[in-house]
């Protein structure tokens, strides 16, 4: 049995604790409550915007990737980030019910926490600053927008396709990369990360 | 109007989602887009109890695809038949998952994931005990909204100034929600959940003729838009 203490990587199979398992599923739950919240807020404050400029809508976007986001800097295990946006995308379509995107939410939280993923993964899950915050919510938000190209926004002209993956990317890197990061320190100081690596930091030696 | 979308498991649901999403890649003109979406319209009409929340996701999805319609002819080379098309997509998309997805149980959802998926189970548990907290974090917010109002610390009537008066709110619902995994995940190790070998789950995940029906149905309303697209 892994000790609750465990909280580095050993080796390659990566064994999930209990509280990795239920903080990852709890985030998800919460952020998904959020989403959904979002999601009815998201049309009367972007459809103005986005009548006047239709790519301004990835500008709006960044709210949809803090949970993998966060999910990837508190738990810093393989697939937490992926697992954590993903559940979120699933409570937010599921459990209330009546999201204007059908099961597109799910693709779109796939791919959403798919490429958050892939920036903590290439960095070797080492490395948890504001930096690589920034840059997994930026291709979380790349993700998304490439996903869009094709689901919804096929028939634009590429230069506008373009404009929208830049504005995707750079909302995703702030919002939900800094964002995140912030949201995360703030939790640590709290006091409810002291089982995972972001509360360690914080913890001073008396 | 029979009511028969209540009596499939939410596999199968899903199911229809996922299949009307892939399927919308095939819409590529308008008789496609018209004769798909009439034939989602009539599995709803045919399979849904009442009327109403179906009419309520197609005005959420109506606007999802309005937006979308404006953005295609604005910035597709002002082409109607091109933008109607992309509308009628995101109501193939998206339509036929959102009222589906209305009907799934998400109590039954864990049994499903991890007895006919095969999901790994501590997962699929967790996933389970989490959403079980889904209700009791909104009675949580409003107990929060309470609590400010009480102590006079409620927003003003600036839209910033309720922005960060929600920001604030959802941290504190987060921390809570953080609080109650530790303290969750404690009493699931002092249960032996790390390393039980043999589960057992609330009920079992069944696949009744009605279940196979109906994934016969989404698999035959995605196949729609394609059949069209190729002949």
């Amino acid at each position: 049995m892994t000790s609750s203490a465990d909280t580095s990587i050993t080796g390659f199979f990566v064994r999930y604790r209990t509280i990795d398992l239920v903080t990852i599923t709890t985030l998800g739950v919460a952020f998904g409550l959020v989403y959904w919240a979002w999601g009815k807020a998201y049309a009367p404050l972007s459809e103005p915007l986005v009548l006047a400029y239709p790519p301004l809508a990835g500008l709006f976007g960044g709210v949809w990737l803090i949970a993998g986001v966060v999910g990837g800097l508190i738990v810093r295990k393989p697939g937490a980030a992926l697992v954590t946006e993903l559940v979120a995308a699933a409570v937010s379509l599921l459990v209330v019910g009546g999201t204007e995107w059908g099961v597109s939410t799910l693709a779109s939280g796939f791919f959403q926490g798919l490429g958050a993923e892939l920036v903590l993964a290439l960095l070797l899950y080492r490395r948890f600053g504001v930096v690589v915050a920034a840059l997994a919510g930026a291709v979380a938000g790349a993700f998304e927008s490439l996903y869009e190209w094709q689901s919804y926004y096929d028939y634009w002209d590429l230069p506008y396709k373009l404009v929208h993956l830049g504005l995707f990317a750079l909302s995703g890197a702030v919002v939900a990369g800094v964002g995140g990061w912030l949201l995360v320190q703030g939790l640590a100081r709290a006091g409810v990360l002291d089982a995972f690596g972001p509360g360690r930091e914080q913890a001073r030696e008396v | 109007m029979t009511g028969a979308v209540l009596r499939v498991n939410p596999l199968v649901l899903l199911a229809v989602g996922l299949g009307s999403l892939l399927g919308s890649f095939a819409v590529r003109d308008l008789t496609t887009g018209l004769v798909t979406l009439a034939a989602y319209a009539l599995a709803v009409v045919l399979t849904v109890p009442s009327w109403r929340y179906p009419l309520l996701c197609l005005l959420f999805c109506s606007i999802a695809a309005a937006s979308v319609v404006w953005s295609t002819w604005r910035l597709g080379g002002h082409d109607e038949a091109k933008a109607f098309t992309a509308g009628l997509r995101i109501l193939v998309l998206a339509w036929p998952g959102s009222v589906a997805a209305g009907y799934v149980d998400p109590a039954r959802l864990g049994d499903h994931l991890a007895q006919s998926l095969h999901l790994p189970g501590r997962f699929v548990a967790a996933f389970s005990a989490a959403l079980q907290r889904f209700w009791s974090l909104v009675r949580e917010w409003q107990e929060l909204e309470r609590v400010r109002r009480a102590r006079g610390v409620g927003p003003s009537r600036s839209p910033l100034a309720t922005l960060r008066y929600a920001a604030g709110a959802a941290f504190a619902l987060l921390v809570q929600a953080m609080r109650g995994a530790s303290r969750a995940s404690v009493a699931m190790d002092a249960r032996g959940f790390a390393d039980a070998h043999h589960r057992t789950w609330a009920e079992p995940a069944t696949w009744t003729r009605a279940d196979v029906a109906g994934l016969a149905v989404a698999t035959g309303l995605a196949l729609v838009p394609l059949v069209l697209h190729l002949t």
